[in-house]
């Protein structure tokens, strides 16, 4: 199942979702058989992240306002990368940001101590910057460009599939020198506290519940020009496959993890074998 | 760890609390530390329950379970014989220390406060246990209780035998006695325990709704020492006095 994305072999196509498997330092055995990991969003200031609660389940996924956080990007080059270097697996550092010199800087100062970055301008729990970035072509093009003028290392953009037309940012992205696309991030989702009367927790929206909108998105997106990263709800080997199917090279598994912290493993059994009936039917 | 256990046995405490037991060696959990439970095989409910370790003792694990929504009522339909996925033990947990202490529990916080309970006892630290419920029909694992404990309160809100709450019984407690103290049970009642501000110091128990359970997600905060922590892996016992609930 080797392939070779953005110029580096990676071990498969199936790859850690940003967020849901911290810097991979736990579990090593998963994540040293993904294809890369995607770490926990980092930005240019430490973040103590949203005040509880945090998460919220729902039918066939769950919400989440966890609100970025994490330790910075000083700490994360000083402390956490030299960790990284350990594993056996493919690293690309999920940077967001706030203003578009934050990103910059962060892309900068990390520096190629990494395997790539994933531009994250499409977190919905944070008030600014963020999100706003990935809803506006013109300014998803200059966070990218000026991310591209700091580093030679594959520039992954991941993007949003709220109130916006992902193909349209995409298309931004990619002439602005992106070298991938990964979506989508987690769809606005509310749920309410009927006693109190009010929402009990804004967030965004994960897992299955999520699937059949981010397949949608994944295919309108794929004739971009650039290798797609594909995710939203996967849980199986067969939900990867779709994701192919739609136009993906590869796909990152999110959720499932929280319910399963091996089921990486099992999605990488169970999509070879589907690769490999296509190989069989092809010759 | 992911393991399928097969429930050896399935009791029914109260109307709407049950215990299934496993046959589980070589673990040596900790007090506090609590299981991963998958609900079932399908993607709804999406996310395990976090339950607590009641009893670990002779290789067999026992969790007690009360039915609150719809993960904990799909669990309570299982029957012995049938497999359950459970990841863990997960959490910190702590290591009881030998001091002479009382354990306050409210409503299902009995559940890991007996596990320590269990602890004591084989340690021979002796130990108070003080145990609130709304009825007397929820008060659960009474004989084991009073077995174990050189001390057993019992209090009730409604009905008869002792009036009141735990929070109210240890107020007129006294403590002069006992070196600590360890509490397990709804916020409200954590909220209403730090506000008296008790000579000694209290290790709570804290509950609350987990998304994976063990340190991946940071979906699970609670504001300690001026900081967020982990409930499932920092915890998910906390020194009392320096959590600050906000929710
Ligand atoms: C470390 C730990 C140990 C525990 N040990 C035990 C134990 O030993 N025994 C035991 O019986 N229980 C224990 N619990 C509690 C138990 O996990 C919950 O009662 C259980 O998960 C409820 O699941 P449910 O599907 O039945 O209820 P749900 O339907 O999930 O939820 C119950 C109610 O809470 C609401 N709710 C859901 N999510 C949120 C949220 N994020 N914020 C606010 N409200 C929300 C729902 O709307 C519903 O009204 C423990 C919890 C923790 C964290
Ligand atoms: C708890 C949690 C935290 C997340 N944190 C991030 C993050 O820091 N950066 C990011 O780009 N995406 C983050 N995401 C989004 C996921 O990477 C993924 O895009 C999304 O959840 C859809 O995939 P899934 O349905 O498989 O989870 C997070 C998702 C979850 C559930
Ligand atoms: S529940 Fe995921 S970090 Fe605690």
């Amino acid at each position: 199942m080797k392939i070779k994305l953005f110029g580096t072999h990676l071990k498969n196509r199936v790859l850690l979702a940003s967020g849901v498997f911290g810097f991979g330092l736990k579990f090593k055995r998963v994540t040293n058989s993904v294809g890369a990991i995607f770490t926990k969003g980092i930005t240019a200031q430490p973040r103590k992240g949203n005040p509880p609660p945090r998460i919220y389940e729902t039918s066939s996924g769950m919400i989440n306002w966890v609100g970025l956080e994490n330790p910075g990007v000083e700490y994360f080059c000083t402390n956490i990368i030299p960790q990284l270097k350990k594993l056996k697996t493919r690293i690309f550092v999920n940077i967001a940001g706030f203003t578009m010199d934050e990103y910059e800087h962060s892309v900068e100062r990390i520096g190629d101590t990494v395997d790539g970055f994933e531009l994250n301008i499409s977190c919905p729990n944070v008030k600014e910057g963020g999100i706003a970035f990935g809803q506006n072509a013109k300014m998803a093009s200059m966070v990218v460009a000026r991310a591209r003028k700091k580093t030679r290392l594959p520039l992954i953009v991941k993007l949003t599939p709220n109130f916006c037309d992902p193909l349209v940012i995409a298309k931004a992205c990619v002439e602005a020198g992106a070298d991938g696309i990964s979506l989508i991030n987690t769809v606005y989702a509310t749920a309410y506290d009927i006693k109190k009367r009010k929402p009990l927790i804004t967030g965004g929206l994960s897992g299955p519940a999520i699937k059949p909108f981010a397949l949608y998105c994944v295919n309108r997106v794929r004739n971009v020009g650039v290798p797609i990263i594909g995710m939203g709800g996967i849980v199986s080997g067969q939900d990867a496959y779709e994701f192919l199917l739609a136009g993906a090279s590869a796909v990152a598994v999110g959720s499932v993890v929280l319910r399963d912290p091996y089921a990486p493993l099992r999605i990488i059994k169970e999509l070879k074998k589907f690769i490999y009936q296509e190989t069989k039917h092809a010759r | 760890m992911i393991r399928s256990l097969s429930i050896i046995k399935k009791t029914w405490f109260s109307k709407n609390t049950f215990g299934l037991e496993f046959s589980l060696p070589g673990i040596k959990p900790r007090p506090g530390q609590f299981f991963q439970v998958r609900v079932n095989d399908s993607m709804d409910p999406f996310l395990n329950r976090p339950i607590s370790i009641a009893s670990y003792s002779g290789n067999r694990l026992l969790l007690i379970i009360k039915i609150i929504g719809k993960g904990t009522n799909i669990l309570s339909k299982r029957r012995e014989r049938e497999q359950v996925t459970l990841f863990g033990p997960y959490g910190k947990g702590i290591v009881p220390k030998r001091q002479k202490s009382i354990l306050l529990a409210g409503g299902i916080g009995v559940a890991p406060l007996h596990f320590l309970a269990q602890m004591h006892y084989k340690r021979k630290i002796p130990f108070t246990f003080l145990y609130g419920a709304k009825t007397y029909d929820e008060i659960i694992l009474k004989a084991s209780i009073k077995h174990m404990a050189n001390r057993s309160i019992f209090v009730t809100e409604y009905g008869s035998g002792r009036r009141g709450t735990v929070v109210s019984a240890v107020k007129g407690m006294d403590l002069s006695d006992y070196a600590i103290v360890y509490a397990c049970g709804p916020q409200a009642m954590l909220i209403a325990l730090q506000q008296l501000h008790l000579p000694l110091p209290v290790y709570a128990f804290c509950e609350d709704f987990l998304g994976c359970g063990c340190g991946l997600c940071l979906g699970c905060a609670i504001m300690y020492n001026g900081t967020y922590k982990r409930i499932c892996e920092d915890g998910p016992v906390f020194e009392l006095e320096r959590i600050h609930f906000e929710n």
